[in-house]
């Protein structure tokens, strides 16, 4: 059994997991085409009226993004409407039906929500040389995914050797561990979503009652880390940028991150961005968060995944060629009413 | 009556805590929970002699609630009328875009009143809850009154009917605690379900969002707001704790988040440029 860890990673051992060569090559090759990543000096100028519908992200550093593309477009008269993206997901589609167009863009913190807009056949196709941009398997010819997040597992470094720690998420269920969750959070959510549509509703079912029997719950995905951290399970499930933010203020914190192989566990998430009315400017205007500047920008501050050719991944995250994620289309997470209804009937919700 | 209410104005200039309060609130902008906020928020000034009459009008109505307790007994005695009476008036608006921490002190008061009549205290008892009341409308009336200057003064931005979201990190702390002074209100009026909805969403749908970028520059204060988050203020509210219990966790969190904010302040100044 070859666990993966975050300090093996560090070291860049290992070697590819079990995915058909296209799915591995999509995290694995970052160098596929030396003409990407874009800088936003190749870019032509955004002008007009433009409106964005902005889900809430992290903490203000997608503004920093908006701003800094308004500031460098002073032509440009950026409108921005911001709350949770669910929400702006349905008032999109709600707008749509009452006859009335309000977005032209829509950028979502995760890819469910661009399911739900683009299944209702809301967005407009992207150019091909837009998609191309995006490393393979990622490649979607309505919207962008523009950063990425991978499911891991942080255990306690104090409690667990990396050799306690199956490398399949489904056999956690029969083991003794005891487990953080934050079952309410989306993100969780959206991995159950994922293990429901690669291993069946039955599987998915069992393995939630496994699971909550040494289950501890929390609010967030954060505290879920924290409480690894400090002891109070053993490992716990959330996205790789919390571990990675608690070592950054915390160096010598009792965490690590593991990683198991080719399933729901080790599910790669995205944000994505997609047009909703034609023309140039909505397409150019996602062309700004493929560039260099912008993906280097959120990997470097918030974490994130670059989901571009040829940009370099956020410090600490082990070389991604050392993961193994199961292959989804994103867009599927999107229904999350099956899962919700599944949680609710195991007693997790 | 009005020599009170000077004094209270007088020393509500000399709190520069309930100044920076003010203009924090209403810069942030806000929506009053009990029904639509009329546009008179906007125009505090014209309506200073309209809520100067309805706090009138208030003291004179709790006090004949309190008479009638005191000459004909707690059956006599129709002490729901109280909120009814608060309900009623726009002043309840003004004050709770205003300065929601005095507004949670009027729930408190109706309250003490109220629940020292339904419980058949001596009229000593209930007289001095209800001078704890009279003192908290006086003070959100002047509260009010240095609200419209500054606003005549064009240095508050115009009060929101809807909800603003914050954009930066500071914003987002500062909407915290706005929302935090908006639980002990909640709590106050006799809402704990409606009180704990409020520090649930505020928890996923703000602090979420900032600290991420907080654990980064004080992990162990993270450690702090995360419990008082989810384990502290959710108890406290399910505990049937004292409102002033439950102040005092809110007033422990808004200083964490204080301290929380200057260091994202300090922070982003070090944050690279995007492009």
């Amino acid at each position: 059994m070859q666990r993966r860890t975050f300090i093996q990673a560090l070291a860049a051992a290992g070697t590819l997991g079990s995915l058909p060569l296209a799915a591995s090559r999509s995290l694995a090759d970052s160098s596929t085409n030396s003409s990407f990543p874009l800088s936003v000096d190749q870019l032509p100028p955004l002008e007009g009226d433009l409106t964005l519908y902005l889900g809430r992200g992290e903490g203000g550093l997608y503004e920093n993004v908006l701003e800094a593309i308004r500031k460098r477009n002073p032509k440009l008269n950026l409108q921005i409407r911001r709350g949770s993206t669910a929400a702006l997901a349905n008032s999109i589609v709600a707008e749509a039906k009452a006859g009335v167009r309000r977005a032209d863009v829509f950028w979502a913190v995760d890819s469910g929500a661009i399911g739900l807009v683009s299944d209702s056949g809301l967005a407009q196709p992207l150019p091909k040389d837009l998609t191309s941009q995006l490393k393979t398997g990622f490649q979607y010819p309505e919207w962008a995914p523009v950063t990425g997040r991978i499911r891991t597992l942080p255990y306690n470094t104090d409690r667990l050797t990396e050799a306690q720690i199956p490398d399949s998420v489904m056999a956690l269920a029969d083991s003794d561990l005891s487990i953080g969750w934050a079952p309410a959070y989306a993100s969780f959510q959206s991995f159950v979503t994922a293990m429901r549509l690669l291993e069946g509703e039955k599987a998915t079912a069992d393995w939630l009652r496994g699971i909550s029997k040494n289950a501890t719950q929390y609010a967030g995905e954060l505290g879920v880390v924290m409480a690894v951290e400090r002891g109070e399970v053993d490992l716990g499930f959330a996205n790789h940028y919390y571990t990675l933010r608690l070592k950054s203020g915390k160096p010598d914190a009792k965490v690590d991150l593991a990683f198991t192989k080719n399933d729901a566990g080790c599910l790669v998430n995205a944000s994505g961005i997609l047009a909703l009315s034609e023309g140039d400017l909505p397409v150019n205007f996602i062309r700004y968060l493929m560039t260099r500047e912008v993906q280097s920008y959120l990997a470097t501050e918030a974490y994130e995944i670059p989901l571009v050719d040829g940009v370099t991944l956020p410090e600490g995250l082990p070389a991604l060629e050392t993961v193994s994620p199961p292959k989804v289309d994103l867009t599927q997470l999107a229904d999350l009413r099956p899962t919700l209804k599944l949680m609710r009937s195991v007693g997790v919700l | 009556m009005q020599s009170v209410v000077k004094k209270l104005i007088v020393r509500k200039y000399r709190n520069a805590g309930l100044i920076a309060g003010l203009c924090t609130l209403l810069a942030t902008g806000q929506a009053a929970a009990n029904g639509a906020v009329g546009d008179h928020v906007n125009h505090l000034q014209d309506h200073l002699g309209q809520y100067t009459e309805e706090v009138n009008w208030l003291v004179g109505k709790f006090d004949g609630v309190v008479d009638t307790y005191e000459e004909k007994g707690q059956k006599a005695t129709h002490s729901d009328s109280m909120i009814e009476f608060w309900e009623e008036v726009d002043f309840h608006s003004a004050i709770e875009t205003n300065y929601v921490p005095v507004y949670a002190m009027i729930w408190q008061g109706i309250y003490g009143v109220k629940q020292a009549i339904d419980a058949g205290a001596p009229v000593e008892t209930v007289r001095a809850e209800q001078a704890k009341l009279d003192q908290a409308l006086w003070q959100a009336l002047g509260a009010v009154k240095l609200a419209a200057q500054y606003q005549q003064k064009g240095l508050l931005a115009k009060i929101q009917t809807t909800e603003a979201e914050p954009t930066t990190a500071p914003e987002t702390l500062e909407d915290i605690k706005h929302r935090l002074d908006r639980v002990v209100a909640k709590y106050a009026e006799k809402l704990p379900d409606a009180a704990t909805t409020i520090v649930h969403d505020t928890y996923l749908q703000r602090f979420e969002g900032v600290e991420g970028a907080l654990i980064e520059q004080d992990a162990n204060l993270v450690e702090d707001l995360e419990k008082d988050f989810n384990v502290t203020l959710p108890k406290a509210l399910s505990s049937n704790a004292s409102v002033d219990d439950v102040r005092q966790v809110v007033v422990a969190m808004q200083a964490k988040l204080d301290k929380a904010k200057a260091l994202l302040i300090e922070a982003e100044k070090d944050r690279k440029d995007v492009f």
